[in-house]
């Protein structure tokens, strides 16, 4: 039972960064393979702000989608200055950067070691210590993202990023501001990933560099390619078939050595083969 | 000396080497319709992208209603009264309709994303009005029937007057439309010419490239006659087309 | 004195990551794919030559292998991942990921076999050093500054005074205008990925010669070189090598001050400022 509801709270915080990924990568058409890194410094904030009992888990989680809302903010600027190109760059460089203080800045970071000893969630007093209690609260965040995105791709706003998407030109012509748009959606893209850096750290207690790194935004991409742009059903499946996935190659007997290339190698081959054969993924819009 | 409503002065445009536009000077008067003429090259939709702020003149200005638009954006500009169409259409394929015509209407609630998250029952009322004033535009250009249909499943004839549509939702009076009536069928040319009459008709002002010299005599109240990105001469269609300096340009630089 | 020995290692680095600044370069501005796979192709040329030298095959050998086997490689991931995409009007963000899943399936393919862990070249003369006026070589660097400028000159002359080199330049300049001509571009773009990644096989064996093969080692120096690209004038040959150079100078000056690790932040930071201030880079008009 143990194991279901760590699975499930997992893929959980995992759909909030599916949620993030699709608003830049989606619907807004940003690439990006720095979401790994926005979503590690939402952890590293709550983990910080929980051990140093600097303020409680609610108010950490609030300064932590601030901080990762101005980063990703931050880092989506260039992209609107100059050609979609070179916001590959930029990605690629905030993600190497970002691993490489995660890394380097023990004292912040723990190095290369990690942060062990998080405490656990606090709701109002009370501390969230059973798995059990932790599910509901992934559950319910998820559940607000879910409503959020929804609530999105039905307003105006959602349809200003369709649009964007198909010909940022034509939607100047039309007199609408296509910067502020897609500033608006890396902002709560950064506000997704924070918060799920919060759940994660404080779900697992430990974080290191690892999860955070280029690898973990290719899986982020992977699960958006997977489940499919632009759908709420498609931010959910990616993620919960994907997570499920080291599950089952500990069923094939494969050498733990190469275990962790075995999986990127498959999330490479998924995303060649889906963008060949299904760029909408399964429950998606094409890409 | 009274202001003109759209005044061109002195535009320059190079791109690299070239000049694409070069000491252009011309004015639009309110409630008519000018058609932009001239052979290919000539520099047509590059006076477009000047005045619409998608393209920074070298030299010279572009002012309407006497305020000057330089340095503006695009969505300024449209915020100014002046919206465009595009030679190539740019419609959204993959929306509906519907929904081309409603991002370009303006000052919507819900069209950021605080908005759209915390007051989701008032973006939904608003929505719905919106809705209505989208389907108005649609059915003023005659495809309401059409609108819930994607834009990639609609027929090219029917994708044009899409166009007028989402220039029509800007709530723009000045209206710049890159040759409209180019590609279509007989049928779906008297039908535009109608609707550009009656949009005229009802206040708005339309600056048109257009090729077609039919189309130039029956719908033009002015001609601007351009060539190698200056004006070269203006006046009635009918002294523009009988002037035979003009068409030995026309048709022998076009071919 | 250790200034200088800094600025003669950042010569030889540079001239290096030239190479691969060069050939992305020529990839880029012909087929307009921003080919992050490229870094796989030059990680996998560094693990074939090794192959061979560890079984002791004569160098030449080693060198025309690895190179036909990367000039193969570069074929194959144009011709049938990017050509067939093309043919389905993919997006470029489409493009973008499929080359980022080429990327990972590379990668972990050579870390399934070869293992993470660094690897050294069973080179013995690699090694030896020499003394230049105070400043320490390794005959591997030596090689490397001669090999690199070399290649740079030979990459001129190909595109300015062969008739293939001159068509390439038309196909990059436009390829509707090609296609009339008769020049068939998706033919030329094979043909130059393939020239782009036989000259990046020359670092892939020559920058492990000095500081040994690992799988994941490729995405930092292509993401300098991207930089040094767009820094330079994106189509310009001397503007991407010059600037490769001059960064990997700056990289290794600033070593006096900075540690090592932080390198990354310094690269990032030049693209930054070019962004910032030149964004069309500082040889664009000098093709």
């Amino acid at each position: 039972m143990d194991f279901l509801f760590s699975y499930i709270a997992l893929a959980e915080v995992y759909v909030l960064l599916g949620l993030s990924t699709n608003l830049l990568v989606g619907i807004a058409g940003i690439f990006s393979v720095s979401q790994a890194a926005v979503f590690g410094v939402g952890a590293y904030i709550v983990a910080q702000c929980l051990m140093t009992e600097t303020m409680g888990f609610v108010p950490a989680m609030l300064v932590a989608s601030l901080a990762c809302i101005a980063l990703n903010v931050l880092v989506t600027l260039p992209s609107l200055r100059v050609s979609g190109d070179y916001f590959v760059v930029t990605s690629f460089g905030i993600q190497l950067l970002a691993t490489a203080v995660f890394i380097n800045w023990t004292q912040g970071t723990g190095g290369a070691n990690g942060l062990p000893g998080i405490p656990p969630p606090d709701l109002f007093g009370f501390a969230l210590e059973s798995n059990l209690h932790l599910v509901m609260l992934t559950t319910v965040a998820v559940a607000l993202g879910c409503l959020a995105f929804r609530l999105i791709m039905r307003a105006p706003f959602g349809r200003l990023l369709r649009a964007i998407r198909e010909d940022e030109l034509a939607v100047a012509a039309a007199g609408k501001g296509v910067l502020q748009a897609k500033v608006s959606a890396a902002a709560l893209a950064g506000a997704f990933a924070g918060s799920a850096g919060g759940l994660y750290a404080t779900f697992l207690s430990f974080i290191d560099p690892v999860s955070f790194d280029l690898d973990a935004s290719i899986l982020l991409l992977t699960m958006v390619v997977v489940g499919g742009a632009r759908t709420l059903a498609g931010s959910i499946i990616g993620p919960f078939l994907l997570l499920a996935l080291p599950q089952v190659l500990t069923f094939i007997d494969i050498p733990t050595t190469i275990a962790a290339s075995a999986r990127q190698l498959i999330y490479g081959v998924l995303l060649i083969a889906f963008m060949l054969f299904r760029p909408q993924g399964l429950a998606g819009e094409k890409l | 000396m009274s202001t003109a409503y759209l005044q061109a002065s002195g535009v320059e445009v190079r791109f690299g080497g070239l000049l694409a536009l070069r000491d252009c000077s011309f004015t639009v008067d309110r409630g008519r319709i000018t058609c932009l003429v001239g052979p290919n090259g000539a520099g047509k939709t590059t006076i477009f992208n000047v005045i619409t702020g998608f393209l920074k003149p070298n030299e010279g200005s572009v002012a309407f209603q006497g305020k000057s638009l330089d340095g503006l954006t695009p969505q300024a500009i449209v915020a100014t009264g002046i919206a465009r169409t595009f030679q190539n259409l740019r419609l959204f394929v993959d929306l509906s309709a519907l929904d081309n015509v409603l991002v370009a209407l303006p000052a919507q609630a819900g069209e950021e994303p605080i908005g759209a998250i915390f007051r989701p029952w008032h973006v939904a009322g608003a929505q719905k009005r919106r809705r209505e004033e989208a389907l108005a535009t649609l059915e003023h250009v005659g495809l309401a029937d059409r609108a819930h249909e994607f834009v990639r499943n609609l027929s090219y004839g029917e994708q044009k007057l899409l166009t007028v549509a989402r220039v029509l939702a800007t709530g723009a009076e000045l209206l710049l439309l890159d040759e409209p009536a180019s590609g279509l069928s007989a049928g779906a040319l008297e039908g535009i010419m109608a609707l550009l009459r009656r949009l005229q008709s009802e206040g708005k002002t339309l600056l048109v490239v257009e090729h077609n010299t039919r189309v130039v005599q029956q719908i033009a109240d002015e001609v601007l006659f351009l060539h190698q990105g200056h004006l070269m001469a203006t006046g009635s269609p009918a002294s523009i087309i009988s002037d035979p300096a003009l068409a030995e340009i026309y048709f022998g630089g076009a071919i | 004195m250790l200034a200088l020995q800094l600025l003669v290692n950042g010569l030889v680095t540079g001239s290096a990551l030239g190479l691969v600044a060069i050939s992305f370069s020529l990839i880029y501005s012909t087929t307009k794919i921003f080919h992050v796979a490229h870094a796989g192709v030059y990680t996998m040329a560094g693990y074939v030559a090794w192959s061979l030298a560890s079984r002791g095959a004569p160098d030449i050998v080693t060198l025309a292998v690895t190179v036909a086997a990367s000039m193969a490689m570069g074929a194959f991931i144009q011709h049938q991942l990017y050509a067939r995409l093309e043919r389905r009007r993919a997006t470029p963000l489409v493009v973008l990921i499929a080359s980022l899943g080429a990327l990972a399936v590379m990668q972990n393919v050579i870390a399934a076999i070869y293992s993470p862990n660094i690897l050294q070249f069973p080179v013995p003369w690699g090694s030896k050093m020499v003394v230049l006026g105070g400043v320490r070589l390794t005959w591997t660097q030596i090689l490397t500054v001669i090999a690199s400028l070399a290649a740079y000159g030979a990459t001129i002359w190909f595109f300015h005074r062969t008739i293939l080199g001159k068509q390439i330049r038309a196909v990059a300049s436009n390829p509707f205008l090609a296609e009339i001509t008769r020049l068939y571009p998706q033919r030329v773009y094979v043909i130059v990925v393939a020239i782009g990644s036989a000259i990046v096989a020359l670092p892939g064996i020559l920058v492990p010669l000095d500081l040994g093969l690992q799988p994941y080692s490729g995405v930092t120096p292509l993401l300098t070189a991207t930089i040094a690209m767009i820094a330079g004038g994106i189509g310009s040959i001397t503007g991407s090598f010059v600037i490769a150079i001059g960064i990997a100078v700056l990289q290794n000056l600033s070593l006096l001050v900075i540690p090592g690790e932080w390198s990354i932040g310094i690269t990032f930071f030049i693209f930054v400022i070019f962004m910032l201030f030149r964004p069309t880079g500082l040889f664009a008009a000098a093709r």
